[in-house]
């Protein structure tokens, strides 16, 4: 009994954990790229370990939290630029072939001795290095606090202070995503992702428009990529292809292109997976699945839900099949 | 083909591969000792780490290696400056012609569907995982049946037996995944999604079959001879060997044989050989069949040559793998063969003066030099692809 508590509590949290923010997060900044653009970034963890580096190594630096979150936007923008310039004038494949190169670089090198300095190599940046001028903003008490069936710290690492910014933030995008996609400049983009030649021949530069989506996008996925960094470390072997193509999953699971979608799709996701995970430590005796089999176990579930949601549907849970038909 | 090119464009490319060099330069200088290391302690080290690429051998003669260059100046070469760029040459064409192994399939797999596999760095790995699973001497298991056992058989049979069983994955996942989703006309975009999903399950499929750590193909030490500048190990060469004879394979059946004019004809307008009655669901098949399989056995050969593999040891090239067909041109089965001897030959040589760390970091920067300047790559014909 005192399991099936631990194990409802467990995916409990993860419906408003800062992780599920955080990822959420990072989905909006597809659904800008991919639901409203229809572009294809399949680097989109790149623009996550931007964002956390830039943050982490600032703060570390100079103990500035706003200037960190500046550092994160113009590392996001260079490498949208970057990333843009040679690939959007070409079909959709090369930007995807490009950006899934360019973010398991970004990972080489955070990884590299080269940068241990910069980057503590392949452990990563610890917590405490630039946690403390969030931390301090907290006004909820320095102690662990229970409320419901839930027991956080109080503005520690993944906090109530955190759980509290973080859904805060992923409102304000959410409102900034509806405003912006029913803006004549977001109708260009849904034009775009329809037929980039009608649009052309309106007299749009197309190119102009396809850059700033993905600048856009990028940004939102670097917070999104701070506020996980934030719940955790900046750790670069947490943010390769996988972490992408989990925002990919959990973006068409709850609906590209809608504004709850990858709200929705987060939660719903991380849920799955803790109670999947949960749910087969509880089934499967140890000596057929033992316990560091369960992650890539619970994985290669992810990977099968994305192949089938988006041969059955492509839509996902609130999309609207007209709206959105994955096309090119 | 000079012509083709405006100064516009090579204007471009040149300032991205100046600015990449020149970044990467100045961003190992100025950070930290352990980068100002790199280049200064550099020849021994770097000749050890080339040396350990080189000619996959055992730790004991790599340790022997740098210290023959250090004890021995009165050797032909003394310093072994001079024949570190040879070296380095040496290795970078045995790589890239691995890497084609791995890449013609990819190239192939485009040029009849238009589909962009992601999932094809998981076949490399397959391979040499399936290798491993079955010479090891090791107890393994399989996921979901508790009982471990050894199979240990002798490395060749067991590669061979790794190479066929690939092959039937390729024709497995055609026949369930990929001809189903054709005739349902899934939208491209649809279709890589899923090979995109497909790679996540088949990379944590195999983390979960073999574990995480990394694998020895075969405890043999490897024999090495040194032949005017080089140093040539057996598995190497041997490897380098096996990857001709199969790309020659390859080119014979392409160029030589009705199915394979049949595949160009495919690659070509499917349509139009749809029309003139070729069976483009049979040889879409049977590239898919040729793909899985050659992409097993690079993942076999590049696992010897690297003295060790592991579950995403595939996903590790997928990056040099696009790299090398975009290069050649997305689609040609040749330009796929001489993107990757260009990428091996680069990636190799960039070591000269980048750490080993960031070799890769040059076939990115290929990667986007290519597509601002010839995006259609070194043999893809001049068409509009935006």
């Amino acid at each position: 009994m005192q399991e099936l508590i631990d194990l409802l509590t467990g995916a409990g949290r993860e419906i408003f954990g800062p992780a599920t923010a955080a990822f959420a997060l990072a989905a909006i900044g597809l659904n800008v790229h991919f639901g409203l653009t229809g572009l294809l970034n399949m680097g989109h963890a790149g623009f996550m370990l931007l964002g956390m580096y830039g943050y982490a190594i600032t703060v570390r630096e100079t103990g500035n939290m706003w200037l960190g979150i500046l550092a994160a936007t113009v590392a996001a923008i260079v490498f949208g630029l970057l990333l843009g310039w040679p690939t959007l004038k070409l079909r959709g494949d090369y930007l995807a072939i490009v950006t899934i190169a360019a973010s398991e670089f970004v990972r080489f090198l955070g990884r590299s001795q080269v940068f241990k300095d910069l980057t503590g190599g392949s452990t990563g940046i610890r917590g405490t290095d630039f946690k403390e001028p969030f931390e301090s903003l907290s006004p909820f008490p320095d102690k662990l606090v229970t409320i419901g069936p839930f027991t956080m710290h109080g503005s520690r690492s993944s906090s109530w202070w955190l759980v509290v910014v973080a859904w805060v933030i992923v409102g304000l995008f959410a409102l900034l995503f509806w405003r912006l996609a029913n803006s004549p400049w977001g109708r260009v983009l849904k034009g775009i992702r329809e037929d980039e030649d009608a649009v052309r021949s309106l007299g749009k530069n197309v190119y102009a428009f396809k850059m700033q989506a993905l600048v856009l996008g990028g940004v939102i996925g670097a917070f999104g990529g701070v506020l996980f960094a934030l719940a955790n470390a900046v750790q670069p072997d947490s943010m390769g292809r996988p972490t992408t193509f989990w925002v990919w999953t959990l973006l068409l699971l709850g609906g590209a292109a809608t504004v709850f979608g990858p709200i929705l799709g987060s939660i719903l996701f991380w849920v799955s997976l803790v109670t999947v995970r949960g749910l087969a430590g509880w089934f499967i005796p140890e000596n057929v699945m033992s316990a560091t089999e369960r992650e890539p176990f619970s994985l290669v579930l992810v990977g099968i839900t994305l192949m089938c949601l988006v041969v059955f549907r492509p839509q996902g849970i609130l999309g609207n099949k007209r709206e959105l038909v994955i096309s090119g | 083909m000079i012509k083709t090119l405006d100064r516009r464009t090579v204007i471009r490319a040149l300032i991205v591969f100046v600015v990449g060099a020149a970044l990467l330069t100045i961003a190992q200088i100025a950070v930290g000792d352990s980068a100002a290391a790199a280049p200064a302690a550099g020849t021994e080290t770097a000749i050890a780490q080339a040396a350990d690429a080189a000619a996959g051998s055992a730790d004991l003669t790599d340790v022997e290696d740098p210290s023959v260059v250090e004890e021995d100046p009165g050797s032909p070469n003394p310093s072994g400056t001079t024949s570190r760029p040879l070296q380095l040459l040496f290795n970078g064409i045995i790589f890239g012609l691995l890497l084609a192994l791995a890449s013609v399939g990819l190239s192939l797999i485009y040029g009849t569907t238009g589909l962009s596999n992601f999932a094809h760095g998981e076949q490399v790995s397959f391979g040499a995982v399936l290798t491993y699973f079955l010479t090891t001497q090791q107890p393994v298991g399989l996921p979901f049946i508790p009982n471990d056992f050894v199979i240990g058989l002798p490395l060749i049979p067991a590669a061979l037996i790794a190479v066929a069983v690939s092959a039937f994955t390729g024709w497995l996942q055609d026949k369930y995944l990929w001809s189903p989703l054709r005739r349902k006309r899934a939208a491209m975009v649809q279709q890589m999604i899923v090979s995109i999903g497909l790679s996540l399950a088949l990379l944590n499929l195999l983390q979960w079959w073999i574990g995480g750590r990394r694998l020895r193909l075969t405890t043999a030490i490897d024999e090495r001879w040194t032949i005017g500048p080089i140093v040539v190990g057996r598995t190497a060469l041997f490897s380098g060997l096996i990857a001709i004879v199969c790309l020659l394979g390859v080119s014979f059946f392409l160029l030589r044989t009705r199915l394979g004019r049949a595949t160009r004809a495919v690659a070509d307008n499917p349509s139009l050989a749809a029309a003139s009655g070729i069976k483009v669901d049979s040889i879409v098949r049977l590239v898919w069949i040729i793909a899985a399989g050659l992409a097993g056995l690079g993942g076999i050969l590049l696992g010897l040559y690297d003295q060790g593999t592991a579950f995403d040891a595939g996903a590790r090239m997928l990056l040099l793998m696009f790299a090398a067909v975009t290069l050649g041109g997305l689609g040609q089965a040749f330009g796929a063969l001489a993107g990757s001897l260009v990428i091996g030959i680069v990636v190799e040589m960039s070591s000269l003066w980048l750490s080993t760390d960031l070799k890769i970091a040059t076939a990115l920067i290929i990667l986007i030099g290519v597509l601002l300047v010839r995006p259609q790559g070194i043999l893809g014909r001049a068409e509009r692809v935006g």
